[in-house]
């Protein structure tokens, strides 16, 4: 094959052995790739209603045609499972070094099954596949694990790893890739540990054939130049990495305040990326060949969160700062180094912590019960949640299972901010109409990554959509899960996706991406094809999720019956009934939400 | 009458030389549009500016009244 490899690795982790197997040339074309090939497998080889950390479950590592690639930012992968936080699908993406390492290996995807009776890594170096015991790295965080990975096997090789949070099954868990990447939502890390799978470790020369190299080349070279051009002229996106955000959803009053309690931060400019880039940048981190570089690598240099890492970006920034009160930089930092350490997801973490703060603040929950006062703007108290979180220590075993599960527990439930009991990233939906759509329908819960709306919301990327309008948004919203589902399958970053190969309009039509991926795999893909494979995917996914009993499209009463109190979107709820029917039928899904049998006939999913 | 001009991230630097953090006020003549102000400090006025008014997206014809914040940014994917 050209562009995929066309091999996958599977790891029965029960009887500790490896297999290589090829994939049939049908399914490489009509999905795509990465997530959606994984979900292909995940769909044929497991019962939706799987217990999620239980060893029939598996767990899927996917690159795309176009990872490892020449075409920028062609260094992305997706990890798939059956999630424990949503008890539905994950499909969590990470960039670093790592996915194109692992598709270096000769693989395109790593299947991981079973359970290993002790703690184990994997070791691939091409066709060498070694399953290694990892006892003596249980226990140790992420950074030591990855350290110990590439000493013992090679130190030209990446390594994903989890951390303590990953073993001891916290569902908020992350897979950490190059130290500091994350694989972050969905709990996928707690799959990992519930496998006794530490690392996995990858290293080869196998690049991708390309079926046209001349054509591949001169189209990756001209976007490359594009992207630089844009750099030169004066990029937020470099200049202070996604920590620019907070200044643009505090003026729109979508800021996630105090566990949503409003939209609008009164510390926000000591929070925002000027104020990072001025006082705690070292440089911008790119990816690996990313022309970009958002990643931000920094060092608080002194005081009580002195530390040095990567961090943090705006959905950090929004759960750890404005969502849990905390206006001081460095703690929300410092915070971040630690989930990356331990290996948690930023946004649940934080978001979890701000509903307990809400809950402490409303005498729902006692000074006794969590062992310390927990209040909104208490950076130590936060900070110490975190760590407690990831060991499953005192209050932080309750924290660990979510903010659904334990306010639930606590008696109010609708104080989470969920959807699919995945928290929410930092949009409010009661002044982003068409991101409240996005969060109830995803597929893997409430996730900005599922098919980011707020591109023309908020950031004008393409076209600018008035976020407070319904009208419109069921189809907006069907063309960006669509578009995501389709980057998340090639291989490529979102963030240089949308803006530079797709048109520049609403249609969001996927040109030069087709382009990229007829030259890539020798298929004639036109930007039709590609979508209706998206379309494919997505509609699969949708039926995985459903089989596995999440069938409620719903918003938490938060964001349906109580108005926002401050700012530009001030009395609003996010009216999710208006936009819903309208979205059923654009996708082809009945009034209750399940793809019709046409639909299914259609994409050839009957 | 008065108003504010907001520009974030990398826009700030088409504040005057010399501004603290992303805000001014300035004075302007009753009667003014969004589409002046921008044209006076160089903010593009085409798809790659986002440019709203109070936290509302209106039209660039839209005539500014007392004490309005006019914030504007350049579009870029979010995060």
């Amino acid at each position: 094959m050209n562009g995929w490899h066309g091999r996958i690795l599977r790891v029965d982790l029960t009887n500790q052995t490896t297999s290589a197997e090829d994939i049939d040339p049908k399914i490489a074309r009509d999905y795509l790739g990465g997530r959606g090939w994984a979900i292909r497998y995940l769909t044929d080889e497991v019962d939706p209603m799987v217990e999620p950390l239980d060893p029939e479950n598996k767990l899927i590592f996917a690159t795309g045609p176009l990872t490892a690639t020449s075409a920028p930012t062609g260094n992305r992968y997706m990890v798939v499972t059956k999630s424990p936080l949503t008890g539905a699908l994950a499909h969590s993406n990470s960039g670093g070094d790592f996915p194109t390492w692992m598709k270096r290996t000769g693989f395109d995807l790593f299947i991981f099954e079973g359970r290993a009776e002790k703690p184990v890594y994997l070791w691939v170096n091409e066709d060498e596949v070694e399953i290694r015991s990892a006892e003596h790295l249980w226990g140790q965080d992420v950074p030591s694990t990855t350290d110990a990975l590439l000493a013992e096997t090679n130190p030209k090789a990446k390594a994903a790893c989890i951390g303590p949070a990953g073993e001891n099954l916290v569902l908020m868990a992350a897979i950490m890739n190059d130290k500091d990447r994350a694989a972050a939502r969905s709990g996928v890390g707690a799959v990992m540990g519930s496998k006794n799978l530490k690392g996995v470790v990858a290293y080869g020369r196998k690049n991708p054939v390309f079926a046209e190299e001349k054509k591949m080349r001169e189209l990756s070279i001209k976007i490359a130049k594009e992207v630089g051009a844009d750099m030169l002229a004066g990029s937020s996106l470099r200049e202070h990495g996604t920590a620019y955000v907070p200044q643009v959803t505090n003026t729109l009053g979508i800021l996630p305040t105090r566990n949503w309690q409003a939209g609008t931060f009164e510390g926000v400019d000591t929070i925002d990326g000027p104020t990072l880039t001025e006082k705690y940048l070292i440089k911008p981190k790119p990816c690996y060949r990313c022309p970009i570089a958002c990643g931000r690598l920094t060092e608080v240099p002194d005081g009580p969160y002195a530390g040095k890492g990567e961090g943090p970006e705006y959905e950090t920034i929004s759960s750890f700062g404005s969502g849990c009160g905390v206006d001081n930089l460095a703690a929300i930092t410092k915070a971040n180094y630690w989930c990356n350490e331990l290996g948690l997801d930023t946004i649940s973490t934080g978001m979890t912590i701000a509903v307990a703060m809400e809950m402490f603040e409303k005498g729902y929950l006692s000074e006794e019960e969590i062992g310390q006062p927990l209040r909104f703007g208490d950076p130590d108290a936060m900070i110490d949640m975190v760590q407690k979180m990831a060991y499953r220590e005192g209050f932080g075993n309750e924290l660990a299972e979510g903010s659904y599960r334990f306010a639930d527990k606590y008696g109010h439930p609708e104080l989470a901010v969920t959807t699919r009991k995945q928290e929410f990233p930092g949009y409010d939906p009661r002044g982003s109409q068409g991101m409240g759509l996005l969060y109830a329908t995803s597929n893997k819960g409430a996730s900005h990554m599922e098919g980011d709306v707020a591109y023309e919301e908020v950031f004008g990327v393409p076209v600018k959509a008035d976020p407070h309008s319904t009208d419109g948004k069921a189809e907006l919203v069907k063309r960006f899960q669509d578009a995501f589902t389709l980057i998340d399958a090639s291989g490529l970053c979102v963030f240089l996706a949308v803006r530079y190969v797709f048109s520049a309009d609403r249609m969001i039509w996927p040109v030069r991406l087709s382009q990229l991926m007829e030259y890539t795999t020798g298929i004639a893909y036109t930007p039709k094809e590609v979508l209706e494979a998206a379309d494919r995917v997505y509609t699969l996914e949708r039926m995985f999720l459903l089989k596995a009993g999440s069938t409620e499209d719903t918003l938490p009463p938060r964001m349906l019956n109580e108005p926002l109190p401050d700012g530009p979107a001030k009395g609003q709820v996010n009216r999710l009934d208006d936009m819903l029917p309208e979205f059923y039928k654009e996708r082809g899904w009945d009034e209750n939400g399940w793809p019709t049998e046409e639909k299914l006939k259609e994409l050839g999913l009957e | 009458m008065k108003i504010r001009l907001k520009l974030i991230s990398t826009y700030r630097e088409l504040l005057p030389k010399g501004t603290q953090g992303n805000k001014i006020e300035i004075d302007v003549p009753e009667g003014t549009r969004v589409s002046d102000v921008m044209t006076q400090f160089n903010v593009p006025q085409d798809d790659s500016s986002v440019i709203v008014v109070n936290g509302l997206t209106v039209p660039l014809s839209t005539i500014l009244v007392e004490d309005d914040e006019v914030t504007a940014f350049s579009a870029i994917a979010g995060g």
